[in-house]
């Protein structure tokens, strides 16, 4: 049962519409061992991307989300609040990686507050 | 000679139309259709499945290695109409082939011919378009004195041939593409559809990469438009006893579509299920049946040649049997995340008399798909 509900699962068709809509899932770091997992869900309403990260009770909604569709780049700004409850400042630039794929990616640079590391986003 | 077989990649000045090596889906993504080679040796086996029949045979190369090369022979319905069997070629038989060669380094190739050597037998060569033309007469009508758009009683048939295969709006001069729908040029691109940006750039990518992601190759069933212009044509089964007419589509994987005609109201996008073919209402006004759609997903491609659509897509639909072989199609796209305004789009389709939608299913070949 679990082996043909996996098989259903990878079947599934891709997303065809805009290419940023839908769920993504990955992390972010200052290095390869100090991960924080992502989950980005975007959608695109005709003018504008917009978006959620990690929906639930610590969501972040996106602020401004730039997308240059001519290489696929994408920026974006967010707040949140570290542990102790300080306002934290969150950008992020990156780049949509195979296009045309199910699972495609997102990957590029993040900063949030003072930390600098790189992150990245599968298109689930 | 034998088992020896010449490599001589050719440049072929013109495109050669096979329509059916893209019965599922584009075959330039697979195939150079500007480069020929010309293969000799046995038949080692026939693999005689849907939607393409391969043969396999050993080639001797000019280096004198001999390997295994898989030939495309088109469709199992297509060729069987041509007179060919699966067991037209037996193993062993040596054979001598004209194709298109795969992109890279694969051993695969579509043909363009292949002659039994031993006779000297051209058993495949690409079906000539049948020009018959039925025979003229007005358009069937119900005792109410609509016009059916299916057949009349006691008669069979389907609608089948396309006036055009592509899908770009109507206002457009006309634009050099194939019949796969890839533009001669992607200078052309903004007289296909007025595009959005994103919509511009995606469709630019999918004809850069020649098509290579469409849906339909995984047999993604070809809503919207799109069903209107698959090999193996379509048909109509009205039922005004229930307030509906059905689709029946002999390409995709033998889809069928829902108009509802009892007189309901069309629901709001946010309420309907989002499904390939949409949830369509339909009304007649005179001989024109108008079907309006909403409710599409965003899975599939609703034209050949990889025009992108959103959630948001909203089509209208005028269907006009102007007389018993012609059905005039004409469709408004309205995707206001997609397109910068509606825009239109239609063609024509022939009626196929006397003949039932051809059995076609799709399937993923095993061995089409192998990297040699």
């Amino acid at each position: 049962m679990v082996l043909s509900l996996f098989f259903v699962a990878a079947a599934a068709p891709a997303q065809q519409g805009h290419p940023l809509t839908g769920t993504w899932i990955g992390d972010w770091g200052p290095n390869a061992t100090q991960r924080t997992h992502l989950t980005f869900v975007l959608t695109w309403d005709g003018d504008k991307v917009s978006g959620t990260i990690n929906p639930g009770p610590d969501a972040i909604a996106l602020g401004n989300v730039a997308v240059n569709v001519t290489n696929w780049t994408i920026r974006f700004e967010a707040d949140t609040k570290d542990k102790s409850g300080s306002p934290v400042h969150i950008s992020a630039e990156g780049r949509v990686e195979n296009l045309g794929s199910a699972h495609r990616t997102i990957a590029g640079s993040w900063r949030q507050g003072t930390t600098t590391g790189d992150f990245k986003i599968t298109r689930d | 000679m034998t088992r020896t077989a010449h490599i001589v990649a050719l440049s072929l000045g013109t495109l050669i139309a096979l329509a059916t090596l893209h019965a599922q889906g584009p075959a330039s993504s697979t195939y150079d259709r500007e480069k020929k080679v010309k293969l000799e040796g046995p038949v080692t086996s026939l693999d005689w499945v849907n939607p393409h029949a391969f043969l396999f045979m050993d080639v001797r190369e000019t280096t004198g290695t001999v390997t295994n090369w898989a030939v495309e022979i088109g469709n199992p319905l297509d060729l069987e109409k041509e007179g060919w069997k699966g067991s037209t070629l037996h193993p062993g038989d040596v054979v001598s082939v004209e194709a298109m060669p795969a992109r890279g380094q694969k051993k695969q190739a579509a043909a363009l011919s292949v002659t039994l050597k031993a006779t000297g037998r051209r058993v495949f060569a690409p079906a000539a378009k049948k020009a018959a033309a039925p025979v003229a007469a007005p358009a069937p009508r119900w005792p109410n004195g609509h016009v059916k758009l299916g057949t009349a009683p006691g008669k069979k048939g389907y609608w089948g041939t396309t006036s055009a295969v592509l899908m770009v709006e109507d206002s457009s001069a006309k634009i050099s593409m194939n019949d796969e729908g890839l533009l001669a040029s992607l200078a052309d691109v903004d007289r296909v559809a007025p595009f959005k940006p994103w919509a511009k750039a995606v469709y630019q990518f999918r004809q850069r990469s020649l098509l290579i992601d469409d849906p339909i190759r995984a047999c993604v069933p070809p809503g919207g438009p799109r069903q209107f212009q698959t090999p193996h044509g379509f048909q109509f089964i009205e039922q005004p006893e229930l307030g509906r007419i059905l689709v029946l589509l002999g390409g995709g994987d033998r889809n069928w579509r829902v108009i509802y005609t009892d007189g309901r109201p069309q629901g709001q996008a946010a309420e309907v299920v989002a499904t390939y073919f949409g949830n369509s209402i339909g009304k007649w006004e005179g001989d024109t049946l108008i079907v309006d759609s909403i409710g599409f997903n965003e899975r599939f491609w609703f034209s050949n040649g990889g025009l992108p659509h959103t959630e948001a897509l909203h089509l209208v639909e005028r269907f006009t049997r102007t007389d018993m072989n012609t059905l005039k199609y004409e469709v408004t796209v309205d995707d206001p995340r997609t397109y910068t305004r509606p825009w239109k789009a239609s063609w024509t389709i022939q009626w196929v008399p006397d003949e039932e939608i051809p059995e076609y299913f799709c399937e993923e070949n095993a061995e089409s798909t192998f990297i040699r």
